[in-house]
């Protein structure tokens, strides 16, 4: 699914250039539950937004689902942003003025699905358990709650992979685990997805755990859950 | 499909943030208002003309007697044209259908029984009914044999009905006019006031013989109005009359015309230069005001983009390309100098009537105008909103979702 090679990302700052990525090599298969993990300021962000084809690297290979990423440019990578990929995001990234269901909608807008996007909505807010959230604004809602919301937007055009980029960074222990609950889910359900966080413990419910260090992976293991 | 959807959401922008719209709209209204005002009443000055024109007759040529007069304008008539002139007119210029030579003579007296009144009286021949396209609703025009027998007998306009016979049928009516007892033989159609401000109605036709023998003992007219064939060759002809007179007149080389040419050109000439001045200077202040609206609508759009940043990479992140987000910055400028357009000019439209019930402004068609006016208004849209757009879809997603 997910196939990168001596992947690079150089940051230009002050006349000055920084590594963040130094030669990332990663291979990730179809249905994996993968935990990406590292301190702060470590590029996990960086590689992320590059799996996401949000960014692109500076040099290296990606193939995602058989599509050379690197070789795409800015309109294929939002078709592939808007069919193949959802994103959840640390801040929830909701548009404010827009209730839950009309949030969930956004993908949809850009895609060249014509189905009934009420309907779609209200199916994906179920699975979360927002059925009767769905004509609130992020604000009425809690914070577990609106990512769940977020959640339920990455769903909707049912992508093959979902990115989180600490999807429980803001969140208190009984909404972390509500959307952890949410993820193990979407994993038994064939998905594959791609945590980042700096949270040993929510990295620990990943089947497999990617650690990074100076840009680099130090260290990828499997966890027991995987057996 | 996906341009309905992210017009929507154009629409869903604009809704959330009526005061900005409103703002942005402001500018548009007002351009929008006066563009409308203007053409409406460009159009009624030129409609005005053209109806003015066409009354003339687009193949008709006028010649007065003197020189440098204007149609319309009153001065001593000298006395050197003569019904003459007219017929040779006719027999030796070849594109020359028909000639009605006349007499116009304003402020004669006219009475009927202890009534009295002041016509305009023309003094013509039979086919000036036809020449001047004016109808004889009730009763008829006079006929050859009248003229040649120099009959008493005069065709009257409405208003010269309405003042001296208090719904009577004039027609079969002794009217002394001049002096000169008249039987009334037929009434004038209705047509109101000539551009100069003349009572048109207030005329009364009579054999030009009659005319000249027994009203005003004279052997000179005032005018010749002649029907060309081929209007193509109205230029020659034109210049084929002017040698004709001034050989029969003896006027020698150098010396001045002692006739004034009109034509159709000329006509339209002299109507069209009324107002226009003031009418550019109108326009200039309109598109003044569009330029402004564009000024406001690229600005607020320029901040609103940058509020938007969130939003902008948000949309990019599930799958909005570049193109989309431009398109859907566009519709919301386009949108709201579209309704800045109707709003304006529905204002246009209601200024226009009012001014032309409390002015007697006389304004022409609604419909062009307000198209026009919208029309501008889109484009406006277009062309403020394709910058701020532009800077919209090149956000950086990564930098707008920090
Ligand atoms: N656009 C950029 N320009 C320069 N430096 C950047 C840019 N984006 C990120 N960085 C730097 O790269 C480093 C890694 O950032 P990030 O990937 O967000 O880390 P993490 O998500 O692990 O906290 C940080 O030190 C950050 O300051
Ligand atoms: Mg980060």
């Amino acid at each position: 699914m997910i196939n990168v090679q001596n992947l690079f990302k150089i940051f230009h700052k002050d006349g000055m250039d920084v590594q963040i990525l130094n030669n990332i090599t990663l291979d990730i298969k179809e249905g994996e539950f993968v935990s990406i993990m590292a301190p702060s300021g470590m590029g996990k962000s960086t590689l992320l937004n590059i799996l996401g084809c949000l960014d692109k690297p500076t040099s290296g290979t990606y193939i995602l689902d058989g599509e050379p990423v690197q070789d795409l440019d800015d309109d294929e990578l939002s078709r592939i942003r808007n069919s193949k990929i959802g994103y959840v995001f640390q801040s929830f990234h909701l548009l404010p003025r827009m209730t839950a269901w009309e949030n969930v909608i956004l993908p949809l807008i850009y895609s060249d699905d014509d189905s009934d996007m009420r309907e779609k909505a209200n199916e994906v807010l179920q699975s979360v358990g927002l059925q009767d959230r769905v004509n609130h604004l992020p604000r009425e809602l809690s914070g577990g709650q609106q990512q769940r919301v977020a959640i339920a937007r990455a769903l909707i055009n049912n992508p093959k992979i979902i990115f989180a980029d600490e999807p429980t960074g803001n969140l208190d222990s009984k909404s972390s685990a509500e959307v952890m609950n949410i993820f193990r889910n979407l994993h038994s359900q064939g998905r594959t997805l791609i945590v980042v966080t700096h949270d040993p413990n929510v990295g620990a419910q990943a089947d497999r755990i990617i650690e990074m260090k100076d840009g680099q992976i130090c260290d990828d293991r499997w966890t027991k859950l995987s057996s | 499909m996906k341009i309905i959807r992210m017009s929507a959401q154009a629409f869903r922008s604009m809704r959330d943030n009526k005061v900005r719209s409103f703002l942005m709209m402001l500018g548009v209204i007002i351009g929008v208002a006066t563009l409308t005002t203007i053409v409406s009443s460009v159009l009624g000055a030129r409609s005005q003309v053209m109806s003015r024109v066409e009354r003339f007759g687009l193949d008709q040529i006028m010649v007065m007697a003197g020189a440098g007069r204007k149609p319309g304008v009153p001065q001593p008539t000298p006395t050197t044209l003569k019904i003459e002139d007219a017929n040779s007119i006719l027999s030796e210029i070849s594109n020359v259908k028909d000639v009605c030579p006349q007499i116009n003579r304003r402020d004669i007296p006219i009475k009927y029984q202890n009534k009295n009144s002041y016509a305009i009286l023309i003094a013509a021949n039979t086919n000036w009914a036809e020449i001047w396209n004016t109808q004889i609703p009730n009763g008829r025009f006079f006929n050859d044999s009248e003229v040649s027998r120099l009959n008493r007998v005069a065709v009257i306009g409405q208003s010269l009905v309405n003042e001296l016979f208090d719904g009577e049928d004039p027609v079969g009516k002794q009217i002394i006019l001049a002096n000169n007892p008249f039987e009334v033989i037929g009434v004038l159609e209705k047509k109101g006031a000539s551009p100069t401000g003349l009572d048109l109605d207030s005329r009364i036709v009579v054999p030009i013989s009659t005319g000249m023998k027994r009203v005003f003992n004279q052997d000179y007219i005032t005018n010749i109005k002649i029907v060309v064939s081929d209007v193509n060759q109205m230029t020659d002809t034109v210049n084929d009359v002017k040698m004709l007179l001034r050989e029969r007149h003896n006027l020698a080389p150098g010396v001045e015309d002692d006739f004034t040419i009109v034509t159709p050109t000329l006509i339209m000439a002299l109507a069209s230069k009324v107002s226009s001045t003031f009418n550019i200077f109108l326009i200039l202040i309109s598109l003044v005001s569009l330029f402004v609206g564009a000024v406001v609508i690229a600005n607020i759009m320029f901040i609103s983009v940058n509020e938007r940043k969130a939003e902008i990479g948000i949309r990019r992140a599930v799958g909005a390309t570049r193109n989309d987000i431009l398109t859907q910055f566009l519709i919301e400028s386009v949108t709201v100098s579209f309704l800045g357009g109707i709003i304006g000019g529905l204002s246009g439209i209601v200024t226009v009537i009012l001014l032309s019930h409390l002015m007697k402004m006389h304004f022409g068609a609604l419909a062009t105008p307000l198209v026009i006016s919208i029309a501008c208004a889109i484009l406006v849209g277009l062309v403020a909103g394709i910058q701020p757009a532009r800077k919209a879809s090149y956000t950086d997603p990564i930098e707008a979702l920090k």
